[in-house]
């Protein structure tokens, strides 16, 4: 496998072409990621981790990319890539893609329409249990007319139809898992070191210590600049964004509080803020953990869960945990996504929570202060993984609010599986979430809507279904904008979580790196155009890319 | 559910003082050994500067609610008070909830001593039935018990500790103690074992079972006294070992349940802001080291008072 | 002698073989399973999970899944890993080293320390020297590993910055070092937590080591030694000190356990990648196979230990060569 990745440099460097070459930055250099986890793939199509997408976004090409600003409707947003180009028809429902004929895969074979047709193929069976399928509901399917051609076929016109086979759907080469039976490929070899085709390819995965990337100095787009990528994961933390502060890494994708100062004031390091696609909450189960065909004994009424959300000062919550580092939750979306922004929250008002309470029955009457009524006291769990640390201090800090008005919250950690498990079974009452919305506002469906599959808590709102429905297929931006403000107040209202934090990434980088704007679902998809100016490189940025003890 | 660990606690120090006090109380084949014990344990300095410790220390925590300056839970300011290094005021400093580490320390002995002491004493009532049982019968029933130890002993107690508690994810405090205890017995077993086996061979032991005694009233009348002197030791020096251990659980995530603050789970909530915020972890492992320093310290010269071939005076 | 060794051997193999079945059992009971975990994501339907269970043979009934299992590892083959993609042989082949070597690091300076300040006490009993020595054994011996492993780490990595803060190696320069850079790079980053496990295990061997000396200094054939006249310095080398040596190296079958206790927090601490973190990781990922197979290790490498100090013992103390 090593030595079929280390030919194609050779084989093309004739092609070298302009489109890179536009930025005049001298290349080389060497780019240190330290990061908090390791890859759990770097197959396109099994990927389920973050850390897993930024490296494969750098091997892989899809057939065109976003750039910066993110636009999801249409085709405006997006610049080519393995597609040189691609024509509609007229009735929106396909088009069609033609490969550039230079395009090849880092072991020489060119990029086919074959290929898109076979990861296709690879996304939508059960057996290999892409995580990204539900991307392609609306996919009818995939051909090619011809060998250059994909054609892509819709069954419904939508807004975001373009957006969502293209940016979801990274082509990875028929074959070399073609051949690979498909219940295997999970575990096969090829897997490990998979073969791409975009800028940078794949040096070695060491599990757990680096994963490191060369640049493809003989990519048919232009070389990029950078020599090397190499992300360094750490098992916490701390060891996290000390390697930065210690010099031994070049860039930190999310700097907490506590590490901000020391950054700003560190002379060798820049620090980039960025808007991030995340919020974190607070989610009730509405429905009975032991048996879910039954309500929930307190938290499917809605008076409550109202109540219980005001007595939470989320303003107060968010600065002890995150500083200036997040902002209060606007509801189920984030910022950067969220078609409006002006809907009416739930205030804090622990006065009006406990008039609430005493109207519901909930009296105080023992001694440790928790309500009771009929002799049964107003307390439920929350579920939280022991490796997240800001749902850990938030659970902490509610259960302290709300026993200012009488509730008692149960904390439960467990180690991350045991918390999957408990939320997929739905065997909890309440759990510390955190989403990553895809880049567009219809994914609020997924963890909110009636039908979604990660919908954990079981809010079932017919209202805010149909209006999500309709912002989605609205024919014009100011209507959906409209039905969008609806679905949000809808929800917000039914109160079926506490909607507590946004966190505002902060990136910090060394001062010699020249980065580029970042885009606001992957601050990585510039790294092929990030450069380091020859007079300030250190020795790492030495290391000539192919020699070395082995 | 803690106050009742409580009254056990103190219940069980009491009665292991009187037993040391009063050599009458307990039916030995000699008396004043206990007494020799007594006055051995006192000359020894060191260990009554250890026993000193843990009284003042039971003390403390028994009265920790009227002694700390705040309530453990109580978040003063989460935004203005959070992370205070020490001052007169916090002198052990604040968490990141803003909680005054110095109230946490104090409430945390409370929950730290009675998990290791209730544990410890599930775990020398089960080894010492275990040991029992094997002891007496012998043969190959014997064989098979002590077999199956060695598994256990094989492997470190924390692994089963730490495989149990994170493949059922969070415990109770009960359901802690009762963990710790069931992974604490192994040793004692094997030590009441050696007993059983060195004490039926004896002649008085003899002739009472030739006499029509039964098995359980030679155990408690001849065995159990000659046992109780190991079983004290491993039993003191254990109690300092479970501490560690719930410590260790704690850091983990997967001990002691917030917002109740045991020793471990203080260090947890520092450990992460190690760096800048030393205070939050440094104090409460200060207090496991001093505890159990004082606990070995009291057990070592618990050994040395009841090792038989000591010679007095040294 | 070899009977001795058959008898060992085969008591070593029965308790891997207790301590596989008591973790095949636990894995099975506990909730959750490989494939709720390893590939977790709320979009993989649970059917596409039953097709993997299937696969994995994960639906065939659990004695069947353990005499199958059992007749595998009899013949070498761990299974794969589910929630590393690649075989568990693998994934051990490149964590237990690792392990090995912090431990071997530590074993052998905290024998050597221990076992010289252990005896310097005793030589000195009563002395300024033996109580300060024997308090900072205390000290250290009363101390959770985890918690001398974040002051360690606090004083010579944050704030005094003399050692890298984890990991075995630099990631992006150790493959561009000579021979000798890389040996320097891997005693840097191992410095750390092998002396982290060292301090806290010399100070158990120097405790016992120090009344093991005591003992023997009580015993007859020393007052007798002594009575006729043989220059303390030969009583303290030749009588005390062989006979001294015998129960600590009890100790050492002791040890492996504790030390590989040890190693799961510091571990963590320092992000050294060996087996104790595998284990916590393949426990929390429901990694079966990988689980077992830790455990089996583990197992395998505490029985090697305490045989070898059975050995050794025999093999000093002339009075066991006849059993």
């Amino acid at each position: 496998m090593r030595h079929a990745l280390a030919l194609p440099a050779l084989l093309v460097a004739a092609i070298a072409c302009a489109e890179r070459g536009s930025s005049n930055a001298p290349s080389g250099g060497t780019l240190i990621v330290t990061i908090g986890a390791d890859a759990d793939h770097l197959l396109p199509p099994l990927i389920t981790g973050l850390v897993g997408r930024q490296v494969a976004d750098l091997m892989y090409y899809r057939l065109a990319e976003l750039t910066p600003p993110i636009r999801t409707a249409g085709d405006e947003g997006f610049e080519p890539r393995l597609a040189s180009r691609w024509r509609w028809a007229a009735d929106s429902l396909s088009i069609a893609f033609d490969l550039d004929p230079r395009a090849q895969w880092h072991d020489g074979t060119p990029v086919r329409a074959k290929d898109v047709v076979f990861t296709y193929s690879l996304y939508t069976d059960p057996v290999v249990g892409a995580p990204g399928s539900v991307n392609f509901a609306n996919v009818d399917s995939i051909t090619a007319p011809d060998s250059m051609t994909v054609a892509v076929w819709f069954q419904r016109r939508k807004a975001e139809q373009f957006f969502e086979v293209v940016h979801n759907l990274v082509p990875v080469p028929a074959h070399v898992f073609g051949p690979v039976q498909r219940d295997q490929l999970r575990a096969s070899g090829a897997v490990r070191e998979p073969i791409g085709n975009g800028p940078y390819r794949l040096v070695r995965w060491e599990r757990a210590s680096r994963i490191e990337l060369a640049a493809d100095t003989a990519h048919w787009r232009g070389r990029p600049r950078l020599d090397r990528v190499i992300w360094t994961p750490a098992p916490d933390p701390v060891t996290t964004v000390t390697r930065l502060f210690a010099g031994e890494a070049d860039f930190y994708e999310s700097l907490r509080p506590e590490n901000l100062a020391q950054a700003e004031s560190d002379s060798a390091l820049r620090v980039v803020p960025y808007p991030s696609l995340q919020y974190g909450f607070l989610q009730f189960n509405l429905r009975d953990p032991g048996d879910s065909s039954r309500p929930h004994r307190l938290l499917a009424d809605r008076e409550l869960r109202r109540a219980i959300s005001m007595a939470v000062d989320r303003d107060r919550l968010v600065r002890s945990i995150y500083d200036t580092l997040a902002f209060v939750a606007i509801g189920p979306v984030s910022r950067a996504v969220a078609m409006d922004t002006t809907m009416t929250h739930l205030p804090h008002d622990p006065e009006r929570a406990r008039r609430t309470l005493d109207s519901l029955g909930w009296r105080v009457s023992g001694g440790d202060g928790i309500r009771q009524r009929d002799g049964v006291p107003l307390a439920f769990g929350v579920i939280v993984p022991t490796s997240s640390r800001p749902r850990i201090n938030a659970a902490v800090i509610l259960q302290e609010q709300l026993r200012q008005v009488g509730v008692r919250l149960d904390i439960e950690q467990m180690e991350f599986t045991t918390f999957l498990e408990r939320q997929r079974a739905r065997r909890f009452e309440s759990y510390l979430g955190v989403w990553v919305t895809t880049p567009t506002p219809s994914g609020v469906r997924q963890p909110w809507s009636t039908a979604g599959q990660s919908n954990f808590g079981a809010y079932a709102s017919p209202v805010f279904d149909a209006l999500v429905d309709s912002a989605v297929y609205a024919r014009s931006p100011v209507a959906a904008r409209t039905y969008w403000r609806r679905a949000y107040q809808t929800i917000i209202d039914d109160a079926p979580a506490i909607w507590l934090y946004e966190p505002r990434m902060v990136a910090a980088h060394h001062r010699r790196l020249r980065i580029t704007e970042f885009r606001a679902d992957a601050w990585w998809a510039g790294i092929p155009e990030w450069s380091i100016p020859p007079d300030e490189r250190i020795a790492r940025d030495r290391i000539p890319l192919a020699v070395r003890h082995e | 559910m803690l106050v009742a660990a409580w009254l056990a606690v103190v219940g069980v120090f009491a009665g292991v003082c009187t037993l040391l006090a009063r050599p009458g109380l307990i039916p030995s084949p000699n008396a004043s050994p206990w007494r020799t014990i007594l006055d051995r344990i006192t000359r020894d300095r060191l260990a009554l500067v250890g026993l000193a410790f843990l009284v003042t220390l039971y003390f403390a925590a028994a009265i920790a609610p009227w002694i700390a300056p705040y309530e453990y839970r109580v978040q003063l300011d989460i935004v203005e008070l959070k992370h205070q290094a020490p001052t007169l005021a916090h002198p052990f400093g604040t968490d990141q909830y803003s909680r005054d580490v110095l109230s946490r320390v104090l409430h945390g002995a409370r929950v730290s001593l009675s998990v290791a002491l209730l544990s410890v004493l599930l775990a020398i009532s089960i080894g010492t039935a275990y040991g029992g049982i094997a002891g007496f019968a012998g043969g190959r029933l014997d064989g098979i018990m002590m077999r199956l130890i060695d598994a256990l002993l094989a492997l470190p107690r924390i692994l089963i500790l730490i495989a149990v508690l994170a493949l059922w994810g969070g415990v109770s405090l009960p359901a802690l103690v009762i963990l710790l205890g069931l992974t604490g017995w192994f040793g004692v077993s094997r030590l009441v074992r050696a007993q059983v086996l060195a004490t039926r061979g004896q002649d008085f032991v003899v002739a009472a079972r030739a006499l029509g005694a039964s098995p359980l009233r030679l155990f408690l009348r001849h065995v159990l006294p000659q046992a109780m002197s190991p079983v004290i030791v491993a039993a003191t020096l254990g109690v300092g070992n479970v501490i560690m251990l719930e410590a260790g659980l704690s850091y983990l995530g997967i001990g002691v349940p917030q917002p109740r603050p045991s020793w471990g789970n203080i260090i947890q909530d520092g450990a992460e802001y190690i760096s800048t915020q030393w205070w939050v972890t440094l104090f409460p492992g200060l207090a496991i080291v001093l505890t159990v320093m004082a606990f070995n310290v009291v057990g070592d010269a618990l050994r040395d008072a009841m090792d038989p071939r000591q010679v007095d005076g040294r | 002698m070899v009977g001795l060794v058959l008898r060992r051997v085969g008591q070593a193999a029965l308790i891997v073989f207790l301590v596989t079945t008591l973790t095949f059992v636990l894995l099975r009971v506990a909730p959750g399973d490989p494939f709720t975990a390893t590939v977790e994501h709320p979009l993989i339907a649970e059917e596409t999970r039953e097709q993997w269970r299937a696969a994995a043979g994960l639906d065939r009934p659990i004695a069947e899944q353990y005499i199958r299992y059992l007749a595998n590892v009899a013949r070498g083959d761990f299974g794969p890993s589910f929630s590393k993609g690649r075989p568990v042989s693998e994934e051990l082949a490149s964590a237990v080293p690792n392990t090995l070597l912090l431990m071997l690091a530590a074993l052998v300076a905290s024998f050597v320390l221990g076992v010289a300040l252990g005896v310097f006490q005793a030589v000195r009993r009563g002395s300024i020297a033996d109580r300060a020595i024997g308090g900072v054994a205390l000290f250290f011996y009363s101390m959770p590993d985890f918690w001398l492993a974040l002051m360690v780490l606090l004083l010579f990595a944050y704030r005094l910055g003399l050692f890298p803060v984890g990991g075995m190696l630099n990631p992006w320069s150790y493959e561009y070092y000579d021979i000798w850079g890389r040996i320097a790079n891997r005693l840097h980053h191992l410095a750390l937590p092998a002396g982290t496990l060292t301090l806290l295990s010399a100070a158990a061997i120097a405790r016992y080591q120090r009344s093991a000396v005591l003992d023997v200094a009580r015993q007859d054939y020393v007052r007798t030694a002594r009575a006729k006249g043989v220059s303390e310095r030969r009583v303290v080398t030749r009588h005390i000190l062989r006979n001294a040596l015998l129960p600590v190296i009890t100790l050492l079958g002791l040890a492996f356990p504790a030390l590989l206790g040890g190693a799961v927090f510091v571990e963590k601490v320092f992000a050294w990648p060996g087996m104790g973190r595998l284990a916590v990781e393949a426990i929390g990922t429901r990694d079966y196979h990988l689980v077992t197979a830790t455990v089996i290790i583990a197992g395998v490498m505490v029985s090697i230990g305490s045989l070898l100090a059975d050995l050794l013992y025999a093999a000093v103390d002339p009075r066991l060569r006849e059993t």
